[in-house]
């Protein structure tokens, strides 16, 4: 028989067993007759030495091996009844742990994606992305990712290097930003890269239609494209082979869609619509730059590389065979050799891993697994809290159980049983939770990459369900197999030394949580505090009515001097509009956290800073007419630049506040020079207030502004509007006018300068947003653990309370009682958790904004939240113990 | 009153039982009869014993059962050896021989003897 089969005729076996029992007894009983005894004497002998009926079978049932299948299934339907019978508790364990495992779930799907994933290709463990250590040669060119960026001719000889590498690939975004993109009327703006030819086969990913392109697309330059699913779906319909063969104009040129990536594959930077082979135009140079080309300048490290190793090449031993290459190929452009004082470049080679960047989110992803974790121990309590309640009503039921001959173990396996099946729920239901925590994550982040969580993820969830499952299911267990068999003879009295061990139990859980909660507290405290001050920060000028979006003037200019007359053109046509207060542009977006970076020069010479330890670097940023009018940054002395600062006028600057005092403090600035290159002053004609150029968190650094059409008119510019009322309902007839210069240019990245501000932030609003729900889930569960020890201890204490009431107890004294008894856990979890909140705050610091991670203010405030909801869960029992009748009360033992 | 009993050493029950059933299907209750009335009621075996051995023996496949009506016209179950049976009593008789003869030699030795 299988052990089905078994299991199928249970009942058949069950019935044999029993007849050949019977069997047995009854012949005994003839034979004990038939050797003279009375026949009551006989069934008294033969029952005598038979035994237990019951505890025979069970044996027998173990001696064929298959019991534990019968009993599991046993256990598993007798749990089931038993959970159904106290549906409140089930839903309450259930739904706690789903909290937990659920919280913990959707962080580390995001932690993963960010940090762990591999890419969804075949044997990922291959690719790896290229590093050079520790930057770029002196004297190249880059493009400020100095260590992920290499020349043209470097990769060109790496790529040949097929006994270290099955495939070099290159890659790079066609702009800084999104690009625009059109394939029907309206342009769009996607994220587009360029790569090797070799993308699509080196990493093994599949077509979902179409073919991908090749390297001979790549030599030829070929107009074609691949696009990604997610981008198919959402501007194609899905349709996938209907895509195929359209046009698709990218920065107006025509490209003829040939294939689609299968969906899953997101590219190589977290989130890519499209694919093109790399290209020689000037205006598909690397990061959408205005600069040589990436082929005409072998010295410009622009492109970042990847690569899958040959099979059965290390990581270690292909940096080993391709040094020289690298080296050769690094410095022949810079005459052979590296400078006298520099130490010759090294490659690395790193396992491509989550999302490029993403170590710098280690920390807030740290913090935020931390405080799911807590989350997770604090739920922990609880539901062991309610398990131990629950296998105390039960004792009676347990004891009998003994009593006729069950076993200890069984029991044990009985209740373990019970926990694994609410751990399992818990875990389904978390998992569903954690999927739609994931898609508010998503739009609360901004998330832009997937997140689709994987196998990793579901391995995590598996593991900590059954880490929580040990770790509440466990201690109850024991505790509640130590039953002694005698209860159940025994009258209620008799249970309560038994209680007393588990509320001492219960406290010392709630004093941990209470301990946990602070914790958690605190930290959120911190972070709101840090958003606050974020939010709250003085910008230095007026966003409300601010309105920014970004051109890309390649379309219709080919020149400084073009591209002059082109913004030129557009300002006045926006200045025009209705409701349009001023107008004005920048090179670099205001915000965005972009910045240009170099030592100042002040009257021709490296700038002295005056002050100690203050750098002589300066920030700069080229700018329109009116920019400082049109933010509304006070122009401290001097002028505003105007429409007169052309091209071949006077060169000018402006300068703020921070600079004057910096470099030349005590003097006049206007009149004086500053420059990036010392053969190109600029003479300074204003001074301005500080404001703040790359985001939020910026300090005061010394600024200098250049008129745009003085620098560099040809690149992208982004172009401020102050406009009354609603800053985004304008955007519709700048879209008009804007088209009026070229059907394919869009508006790139248009929004509110204030949206553009928060997103700086985004991180720590983020941060602030998750913490206060993690503090508030926290805080409910310690309140619910703290409400539930103290109403058993006020049910238990219910004759008492009446004895105590009858001698003259006030009802007050009796809600100073337990309340008093409630405060003392939160007191005790306080004494345990001021310390530990102290030390782990140490963690929080990088994320923090003017506030200290020991700020004095929010521990006291957190320490006081703690106190005031244990106060408020303490007083629904405390007031049930007060309105206890005491006639009624000792009338119930 | 009954023969004074004696405990049976622990594994020869199994023995027991392999022995018994090699003489023909018998049931539970015949077994117990049988080794109690061969021993002089020496040996008593418990039915909280017997029967989780028969049932572990016939899940090893030592012993096959079938049920059969007995001479008394009631149905009762029969075990009989397998070929494993037979192979595992001639492994286990021998062993136990070997086993009582050692022990014999040994209690020979009278206190004076040397070893």
């Amino acid at each position: 028989m299988n052990w089905w089969q078994r299991l199928w005729r249970k009942r058949e076996q069950e019935r044999r067993l029993e007849q050949e029992l019977c069997f047995h007894f009854e012949s005994q009983i003839a034979d004990n007759i038939r050797a003279g005894m009375s026949e009551d004497e006989a069934r008294r002998r033969a029952r005598l030495e038979f035994g237990a009926l019951e505890s025979v079978k069970e044996d027998c049932r173990e001696a064929r091996g298959t019991v534990w299948l019968d009993s599991t299934w046993q256990d598993l339907r007798f749990s089931l009844r038993t959970l159904r019978k106290t549906p409140a508790f089930t839903l309450a364990a259930v739904f706690t742990l789903a909290l937990g495992i659920g919280a913990n779930t959707a962080i580390f799907n995001v932690t993963n994606a960010i940090l762990l994933r591999s890419l969804p290709v075949p044997d990922p463990q291959q690719i790896v992305s290229l590093k050079v250590e520790p930057a770029q040669p002196d004297g190249a060119g880059n493009t400020g990712d100095s260590e992920t960026s290499f020349s043209e001719l470097v990769f060109e000889r790496l790529r040949t290097r097929h006994d270290a590498f099955s495939a070099v690939i290159a890659h790079v975004p066609l702009g800084f930003n999104k690009i625009s993109v059109r394939h029907g009327e309206v342009p769009e703006e996607v994220s587009g890269e360029m790569t090797s030819g070799n993308l699509f086969s080196g990493l093994g990913v599949r077509m979902a239609c179409g073919r991908p392109f090749t390297l001979e697309d790549e030599y030829n330059h070929a107009a074609v494209t691949v696009l990604s699913y997610a981008y198919l779906e959402r501007s194609f319909a899905g349709n996938c082979p209907g895509a195929l063969g359209q046009t698709l104009h990218i920065k107006g040129f025509p490209f003829t869609i040939v294939g689609v990536a299968a969906r899953g594959f997101f590219g190589l930077v977290g989130s890519t619509d499209l694919w093109i082979p790399l290209q020689r135009r000037p205006e598909f140079n690397a990061w959408g730059s205005s600069n040589d080309s990436y082929y005409a300048d072998v010295n410009w490290w622009c492109l970042p590389l990847m690569a899958r190793l040959a099979p059965g090449i290390s990581a270690e031993r292909a940096v080993v065979m391709v040094t020289p290459a690298f080296q050769r190929a690094a410095y022949e452009p810079l005459g052979g050799k590296p400078h006298p004082d520099e130490k010759p470049r090294t490659l690395a080679l790193v396992p491509m891993r989550g999302i490029p960047g993403g170590q710098g989110q280690a920390k807030i992803l740290t913090v935020l697994m931390a405080m799911v974790g807590l989350i997770l121990v604090i739920a922990c309590g609880n539901i062991a809290m309610l398990l131990v309640a629950r296998n105390t009503a039960r004792q009676r039921e347990f004891s009998i159980r003994l009593a006729i001959g069950g076993s200890r173990f069984r029991l044990f396996r009985q209740l373990l049983t019970d926990s694994l099946l609410i751990t399992g729920a818990g875990a389904a239901l978390g998992w569903l939770l954690s999927l739609v925590a994931k898609r508010a994550l998503v739009a609360w982040a901004g998330i832009d990459f997937d997140v689709t969580p994987d196998a990793t993820v579901l391995l995590f969830t598996i593991g900590i369900a059954i880490l929580a499952g040990v770790v509440f299911g466990l201690a109850p267990l024991i505790a509640a197999v130590r039953v002694p068999i005698g209860l159940a003879l025994k009258s209620s009295a008799a249970n309560l030394s038994q209680s007393r061990g588990r509320l001492r139990a219960g406290r010392f859980i709630v004093a941990l949580q209470v301990s946990m909660c602070l914790m958690l507290v605190a930290a959120s405290g911190l972070l709101v505090g840090t958003l606050r001050n974020l939010e709250h920060i003085n910008l230095g000028f007026r966003t409300s009515g601010l309105v920014v979006f970004g051109i890309n003037p390649q379309l219709v200019a080919h020149s400084n001097a073009e591209a002059s007359v082109f913004y030129q053109a557009l300002l006045d046509k926006l200045r025009a509009l209705p409701g349009v207060e001023s107008v004005t542009l920048m090179g670099n977006r205001i915000g965005s956290g972009w910045s240009n970076n170099t030592t100042a020069i002040v009257d021709g010479k490296n700038a002295v800073a005056s002050g100690p330890n203050a750098s002589t670097g300066m920030r700069w940023n080229d700018v329109g007419p009116d920019f400082f009018t049109t933010l509304g940054v006070p122009i401290l002395r001097g002028r505003d630049l105007n429409g007169r600062d052309s091209d071949a006028a006077p060169k000018v600057a402006i300068v703020n506040e921070t600079f004057a005092k910096r470099f030349l403090a005590g003097r006049d600035p206007l009149g004086h020079s500053v420059s990036f290159n010392p053969a190109k002053p600029y003479t300074i004609v204003g001074v301005v207030a500080n404001n703040k150029y790359t985001g939020v968190r910026e300090h005061d650094t010394p600024m200098a502004y250049f008129p745009y059409t003085q620098t560099d008119a040809s690149g992208v510019k982004h172009i401020e509007m102050r406009v009354a009322g609603d800053p985004v309902r304008v955007l519709p007839v700048v879209r008009k006018t804007v088209a009026g210069f070229s059907p394919d240019m869009a508006l790139l990245q248009p929004m509110t300068q204030q949206a553009q501000f928060d997103e700086t932030i985004s991180d720590e609003r983020l941060v602030a947003r998750l913490s206060i729900c993690f503090g508030a889930l926290a805080v409910l569960l310690v309140a619910t653990g703290l409400y539930g020890t103290l109403a058993y201890n006020v049910s238990r204490r219910t004759s008492e309370i009446g004895v105590r009431m009858a001698l003259g107890a006030r009802r007050f004294d009796v809600l100073w009682m337990i309340l008093r008894e409630g405060l003392l856990v939160c007191l005790i979890g306080i004494a345990v958790g001021l310390p530990l909140t102290l030390l782990s705050s140490g963690l929080l610091e990088s994320l923090l904004f003017g506030l200290a991670p020991r700020d004095p203010f929010t521990t006291s405030l957190a320490i006081v939240g703690v106190i005031l909801v244990s106060a408020a869960a303490g007083l629904v029992p405390a007031s049930r113990a007060a309105s206890v009748q005491p006639t009624v009360a000792l009338r119930e033992e | 009153m009954d023969a004074p009993r004696t405990d049976l050493p622990q594994g020869t029950l199994d023995l027991l039982i392999l022995h018994v059933a090699a003489l023909g299907p018998v049931h539970g209750y015949a077994i117990a009869q049988r080794i109690q009335q061969v021993s002089r009621a020496a040996l008593q075996v418990q039915q909280g014993s017997l029967y989780p051995a028969l049932h572990r023996l016939e899940n090893k496949g030592s012993l096959a059962a079938e049920w059969k009506e007995t001479e008394t016209g009631r149905e009762a179950k029969f075990y009989r050896l397998t070929a494993k049976g037979r192979r595992q009593l001639k492994d286990e008789t021998e062993g136990w021989h070997r086993l009582a003869e050692a022990v014999g030699l040994i209690l020979q030795l009278s206190e004076g003897d040397s070893v």
